[in-house]
């Protein structure tokens, strides 16, 4: 049992989960059945749902409270954070590799699809670069405010999605759980706000 | 109960996440027929080729022919085509649309 609750409670084993991704898709276009062009949605799509999940953490904290699986969760926000930027990076890579050239890149660099990218990827770097203890410290109240950067990043990261994929379905669907547990959080706040009808007809 | 909530909430959410599906990028539809009366995607390519085109990937999408490549022009698109006469349906590149045939 305690062997488990090690495991549970291990950071670089949560790591390694992180990281299974990545070995697979890297394997896959290794070994060759995977071609360059189709890395690209892959790496994209680990990225976008690690920065969905470590984006749910705070919601689900603020509906529920400190509940052990979720102080389990929040203590593995900063990781879940930074692994989406690793897949953003690799996701780029891809991306570089394929195009083969800064001319064709810059040819399409204000397509929809395309811009929105860049300026997801712009915004991940300063939200890792600051996800560090050093950071917390020195830039103590502005921490929160780079850390806010997450939301700008999430909806040009879902945007750019959409309009390469042609289709706002997927994208969407990773916002659904996201948008559920802030309407949830708001309908709670309306509800503490509004006097209760009970109070208020005197009963 | 814990692990029952942290295990539905998974779920749930990985039940959305993988209810779409991945394959059909939908820009548009093709009413074609039965695939027997197709072209091959080998004599699109063999056509594109000719015209000046780059062709990194054909596949079928919507109905239609779906091709990744660089058009005679130099541009990194994504084409559609029509599967029997191969007519080119649609052109756009990361989400900016370069053509799209009347009616389509």
């Amino acid at each position: 049992m305690s062997a488990l609750r090690t495991m549970r409670d291990s950071l670089p084993l949560f790591w390694l989960l992180l990281a299974v991704p990545a070995v697979a898709q890297l394997t896959g276009w290794w070994s060759g059945r995977t071609d360059t062009m189709d890395m690209l949605h892959p790496t994209g799509e680990t990225s976008a749902r690690l920065m969905i999940a470590a984006m749910l953490i705070g919601p689900l904290m603020g509906l529920f409270g400190p509940r052990g699986w979720l102080r389990w969760l929040l203590a593995r926000r900063r990781s879940l954070g930074v692994a989406a930027f690793a897949y953003a990076i690799l996701h780029t890579i891809f991306y570089i590799i394929d195009m083969g050239n800064v001319a064709d890149m810059l040819a399409e660099v204000l397509a929809p699809g395309i811009w929105t990218g860049w300026a997801a990827l712009a915004l991940f770097l300063p939200l890792a670069l600051t996800s560090n203890n050093a950071a917390m410290r020195r830039l103590r109240a502005g921490w929160k405010q780079v850390q806010r950067l997450v939301y700008p990043a999430a909806l040009l990261t879902l945007l750019h999605w959409a309009w390469v994929h042609n289709s706002y379905a997927a994208a969407l669907a990773h916002l659904a759980p996201l948008a559920l547990l802030w309407l949830l959080l708001a309908a709670r706040q309306i509800a503490v706000r509004l006097p209760s009808p009970n109070l208020r007809s005197g009963v | 109960m814990r692990i029952t909530a942290l295990v539905l909430a998974a779920s749930a959410g990985l039940a959305v996440m993988t209810a779409t599906p991945a394959a059909a990028t939908g820009a548009i539809k093709c009413q074609a027929g039965p695939q027997s009366g197709w072209k091959s995607t080998e004599a699109l390519t063999a056509m594109l080729v000719k015209e000046g085109w780059t062709v990194r990937k054909a596949k079928v999408d919507g109905g239609c022919y779906e091709v990744y490549g660089t058009t005679p022009e130099g541009d990194r698109v994504e084409a559609y085509f029509h599967p029997v006469t191969f007519e080119k349906l649609y052109v756009a590149r990361r989400g900016q649309v370069l053509f799209r045939k009347a009616g389509y």
